[in-house]
């Protein structure tokens, strides 16, 4: 009987690692359908890699597949919460940075994350390919991993930490060098089938409809994710996300994709909460664009002229319904580390707009129009439309002309960009927690048309060019803070461009959405403790 | 049946230099567009500098003459290969083989449902020329069809999706619901009332009003005078003398209408979030994606070929004149 | 004159010339009714319509008059349907003269044209065109005549096939007059009635294909229309549904204007063939 009572007990055994292998994933399945987070997303980005491409329509979905080395945080360290980096320090000399990394961490196919995928996407993706860290680390020379959980970064010339720092939520995802080295990066299939270390995996795309995120059963953050599903539903008309939320067919819709008009109404509705937090990291500013080769614009009294014309309370009371602030210059007031408040501000007055025109040698003719100017708001916000009507009708008021050009994204991206013709243009640039990232660029002098988002309006300030160069090599971060206090001041007195507001998002969820809106980049981090309360 | 074939094959040769005309004035528009899919691209990514700008162009072959560009895509669409979207990154066939089905239910159902409801209530109106029914029914449709698509859509939306709920808000089924067989296609259906409402309702209104204006011509018509004086019953001579008869320029409207309705589907489409090829066409454009714009307006010329075709072929079947001539078909 | 006689004599002419010529009026005079800008911002934003005389339709996001806004978009869809149905027209009528007169080749290759524009659907190419040369008032109305033009082109030409072998036309051809003389002075006149019938849905399709263009963010931002109307208020329909209702009545009894009108004038030339 012992070939019997031998097989009954590998029956048992092999019973007992069956019940043991399928009792997890029927927990899963049991629990997968009230555990799914459904989210409103209103772009489906070509590339989907955050390493690439570090934009905020990327990050919204990728954030929680890709992890950076730090995310932002409320209370942490540094502004910091450590994601696959645990600690970050510079040498006094500025010239490299040592990262601790993360120890056990495992990409979602399984194989470990070394300082080896570190240095790989720093080098040959962060610093050649991606939009900002091609700013960022434009002076890395070499990573050296003495071991598997150390990184040191080389510079050739000095880098601020500070910079370092403030850049690291938005321009470090790792992604991992076995499915890219030997590769052609930008062609990688893994460039949209994303394979990182964050708390959830993508495992389905239906283009048109939805990406699923499913839970990362073996994330490193204990107990994390507490979703066991997310689900992007792609909602490219942005009237329908409130009435989807209404009709409880998604349960978040972050980005003010319910449009701020409707938000006093949704407020109200049972069930829904409105949230204008977790966006602090992440603030657009709403800008003013000048194409200074306009013989008139060319002229600072002019450009005060318009600085005067525009009603600042209007904007945030009218266009944004209070869901923004003022704005005094190219750095926002939600950057209190740089922000500097004591520059020359433009009050709203007519009268003294007129006076100034008057004063340049503009007169008004007898039609009472002073000049024309072409106008190109970029048509990727309502609120940036909006402003555009707004501006034409402040501009009418002290007799200049502005004619309104309605073009597509692309269209107004090359006219602005690489044709130049526009004389003023509305933007919305991104403050990312430095200026160094995305704003110096949009006044320094000596950059080649066809970048977008930057001076194309030929505007050439040596001094400003010199402390921008400066602030760039500066490592002690008092002297750098300072000088960016000085560029302020030199953007707000001769407003190479116009700041107008600057503001933040908007996430509308239902009530049963839990830890929302709990870092300043919260939509585009990875939602490892987002929960659902049934 | 030979007629079938004979007509078929004519049509077939015929829209040959038709699609050709189409394709390079596409190609023309697209030309002498402000920005090209890199800018798009760049633009979606967030920046990029102009060296990028440069090897993005020479690896789409942008680089290349406007010539040498509309000679390549004409020499792979003979082996009836659409091209590569530089927007999607994908092949144009599959994108559109993956959103032609959505639209075609969209506006198959639609079409069925205003043809079907379109002729009974004209031939209800068109029973009795300027009764009381017939004045109610001309005038509700005429102010239904005056209404833009876009603007019932809303309404509608807002009414039995978010007030009543009764029907889900938008989208072509429940997203990830794992659902399949008969479940799955009572979902997909209760996701295409609102939709297929909102464009069947107009189109109801349209066929309405060409089928009562049909019959109330047909009326004066001779061999109707003379079924009238043989005494034959009203309904019988509604039915089967009036109505056939007016049917015959209603066939034709649909097919002139084809196009018009996968025109119409763009604005529903975005309306109600449908993957379809109205909102594919759309982000072609807006990506300036050269290849997947031109294979959309190709394969919807194709599209409608084809549904005129049809129609040609139904009216022949109907046509009396054609049908006496041709026993036994 | 005896077109017109005809025309008022159906009630669906008397009903749509009247809603028409109301419309007219208030297209001529809403720079009195309403003087200056209409995208002015002239009091608080988001006023609700019947509370406020001086905005008797309330005022919209950016505190802009409804009324205002309504009068002066009037005169938007009413030029840019008239415009568009008239180059429509025009580009027809030359091309199915040229291709009714030359016949042969010419004929060929210009029908083949039409064919090619009569299978593209219309809105499609109204919205390629428009996102890729850019929306204004002018690029708007090519867009939509692009997509119309291929149904009078048609229709002229079928005329003119049955027109020239007529006697006059053969006469005048027999007395040496030039073939261009013929088409213009012979034919056209007689080819012209039943594309003017066509015209009036031409006239009603383009008001709506603008309001739809102009709804999808397509439209010229300079000027006021109803579509960009209703795209601005469609945010905010659920707690401001005026802002989108009143200008999408004002379209509905326009295009039913438009249409009555079509349908009096069918009947208008229709009876008139019917008399000797």
């Amino acid at each position: 009987m012992t070939i019997a009572t031998l097989s009954r007990r590998t029956l048992l055994q092999a019973g007992g690692t069956l019940l043991a292998s399928t009792a997890l994933p029927t927990f899963a399945i049991a629990q997968g359908a009230g555990n799914r987070l459904i989210v409103a997303a209103d772009s489906e980005p070509k590339n989907l890699n955050p390493a690439i491409v570090a934009s905020n329509g990327v990050f919204f979905s990728a954030s929680k597949v890709v992890e950076p080395l730090a995310e932002a945080s409320f209370d942490g360290k540094d502004g910091l919460a450590p994601r696959l980096a645990t600690s970050w320090e510079g040498s006094a000399d500025g010239k490299s940075v040592t990262f601790k990394l993360r120890e056990g961490v495992k990409w979602h196919d399984g194989k470990p994350f070394t300082s080896a995928d570190v240095a790989y996407s720093a080098l040959n993706i962060w610093k050649p390919l991606q939009n900002l860290g091609r700013l960022v680390f434009a002076n890395l020379e070499a990573v050296d991993t003495p071991d598997a959980t150390t990184a040191v970064f080389k510079f050739s010339k000095p880098t601020p930490l500070q910079l370092i720092r403030n850049a690291l939520p938005v321009v470090s995802s790792v992604v991992p060098k076995h499915l890219y080295e030997g590769t052609d990066i930008a062609t990688n299939p893994a460039n949209v089938k994303l394979v990182g270390t964050g708390p959830f995996k993508l495992t389905e795309y239906k283009p048109g409809e939805y990406y699923r995120l499913t839970r990362n059963a073996d994330y490193w953050g204990k107990g994390e994710p507490k979703l066991d599903e997310i689900i992007f539903r792609v909602l490219p008309d942005r009237a329908g996300a409130g009435a989807a939320l209404e009709a409880e067919e998604i349960q978040l819709a972050a980005f003010s994709a319910v449009p701020l008009t409707d938000l006093a109404r949704i407020s109200k509705v049972p069930g829904i909460k409105v949230i204008s937090k977790g966006y602090e990291a992440l603030t657009y500013q709403l800008v003013v664009e000048i194409n200074h080769r306009r013989k008139e614009l060319a002229d600072v009294k002019v450009r005060q002229a318009i600085a005067h014309a525009i009603d600042k309370k209007f904007v945030v009371d009218t266009i944004f319904l209070g869901y923004a602030a003022a704005s005094t210059g190219p750095v926002p007031k939600n950057a209190p580390e740089f922000y500097d408040a004591s520059v020359p501000t433009y009050a709203f007055d007519t009268a003294k707009a007129n006076a100034l025109l008057d004063e340049a040698g503009y007169k008004k003719g007898a039609n009472g129009t002073r000049f024309s100017l072409k106008l190109r708001p970029a048509p990727y916000f309502n609120e940036t439309k909006q402003f555009g009507d707004y501006l034409r009708q402040a501009l009418a008021a002290v007799g200049i002309d502005a004619q309104l050009i309605n073009a597509d994204s692309a269209a107004h991206q090359k006219a602005v960009y690489t044709d130049h013709d526009f004389d003023l243009a509305i933007g919305p640039p991104v403050f990312r927690g430095d200026p160094a990232i995305s704003t110096t660029i949009l006044v320094r002098s000596g950059i080649p048309a066809g970048v977008p988002f930057s001076n194309q309006g030929g505007y050439e300030n040596k001094e400003l060019d010199g402390i921008i160069a400066k602030a760039a090599e500066t490592v002690d971060t008092a002297a750098r803070t300072e000088l960016y206090k000085q560029f302020q001041k030199i953007v707000a007195t001769d407003l190479p461009l116009i700041n107008v507001a600057e503001w933040g998002f908007i996430t509308v969820a239902r009530d049963t959405v839990q830890n929302v809106s709990n870092n300043p980049r919260w939509a585009v981090s990875n939602w490892s403790d987002t929960a659902l309360k049934s | 049946m030979n007629r079938a074939i004979r007509l078929i094959r004519r049509r077939a040769i015929s829209s040959i230099p038709v699609l050709l005309i189409v394709i390079v004035l596409t190609f023309l528009l697209l030309e002498s567009a402000s920005g090209d899919a890199v800018d798009a691209y760049l633009l979606s990514i967030g920046g990029g500098d102009a060296t990028v700008a440069q090897s993005l162009r020479q690896a789409y072959g942008l680089d290349q003459s406007m010539l040498a560009r509309l000679w390549l895509y004409f020499s792979s669409l003979v082996t009836f290969d659409l091209g590569w979207s530089v927007a999607f990154g994908r092949p144009v066939l599959d994108l559109i083989f993956e959103r032609l089905p959505n639209t075609l239910l969209l506006m198959g159902s639609a079409t069925a449902l205003s043809f079907g409801f379109g002729s009974a209530l004209g031939i209800l109106a068109g029973a009795k020329p300027e009764s009381i029914r017939d004045r109610v029914l001309s005038t509700g449709s005429l102010i239904l069809y005056a209404i833009p698509s876009f603007w019932l859509g809303l309404v509608l939306s807002i009414v039995f999706a978010v007030q009543l709920r009764w029907l889900p808000t938008s989208g072509i089924e429940t997203i990830a619901s794992g659902k399949a067989g008969f479940a799955r296609a009572l979902d997909i259906a209760k996701h295409l009332v609102l939709p297929v409402g909102a464009l069947a309702l107009i189109y109801m209104a349209l066929f309405l009003r060409v089928m009562r204006s049909g019959m109330a011509e047909a009326w004066a018509l001779d061999f109707v005078l003379f079924a009238r004086s043989k005494g034959l019953s009203r309904s019988r001579i509604v039915l089967r003398h009036v109505a056939r008869n007016a049917l015959l320029p209603l066939v034709t409207m649909l097919g002139l209408q084809s196009a018009a309705m996968l025109g119409g589907s763009v604005v529903i489409e975005s309306i109600f979030a449908i993957p379809g090829f109205g909102r594919l066409a759309q982000e072609a454009v807006s990506g300036r994606d050269a290849p997947l714009l031109m294979g959309i307006i190709v394969v919807s010329a194709v599209l409608v070929i084809c549904v005129n075709l049809l129609v040609d072929l139904v009216y022949a079947a109907l046509d009396p004149r054609v049908g006496a001539s041709e026993p036994n078909t | 004159m005896r077109l017109l006689r005809d025309l008022v004599r159906t009630p669906e002419g008397a009903i749509g010339l009247g809603i028409l010529a109301a419309l007219m009026l208030v297209a001529l005079f809403a720079p009195v009714l309403s003087p200056g800008d209409p995208l002015r911002i002239t009091g608080r934003a988001l006023l609700p319509p019947f509370t406020d005389p001086a905005f008797p339709l309330g005022t919209d996001r950016l505190g802009r008059d409804v009324l205002a806004g309504i009068l002066h978009g009037t005169h938007t869809s009413l030029a840019v349907g008239l415009a568009a149905a008239l180059a429509a027209i025009a580009i027809g009528l030359c091309v199915g003269l040229t291709a009714g007169f030359a016949g042969g080749l010419v004929d060929e290759g210009l029908m083949r044209v039409v064919d090619a524009f009569q299978i593209v659907p219309s809105f499609l190419l109204a919205l390629a065109f428009v996102s890729v040369i850019g929306a204004s008032v002018p690029v708007v109305v090519l867009a939509i005549a692009l997509g119309a033009w291929a149904d009078p082109a048609r229709l002229t030409r079928a005329q003119v096939l049955s027109i020239r072998e007529r006697d006059y036309v053969a006469s005048a051809r027999v007395i040496g007059m030039h073939p261009a003389e013929i088409a213009f002075r012979e034919i056209l006149p007689n080819a012209l009635p039943p594309v003017l019938a066509l015209s009036a849905i031409i006239v009603a399709a383009a008001i709506l294909t603008e309001a739809a263009l102009s709804f999808l963010g397509l439209g010229d931002p300079n000027v006021v229309t109803w579509g960009s109307m209703i795209a601005e208020g469609r945010n905010i329909l659920r707690s401001s549904p005026s802002l989108s209702i009143f200008p999408g009545i004002a379209l509905v009894v326009t295009v039913v204007g438009v249409y009555l009108f079509s349908e009096g004038l069918t009947k208008a030339l229709s009876s008139r063939r019917l008399e000797p």
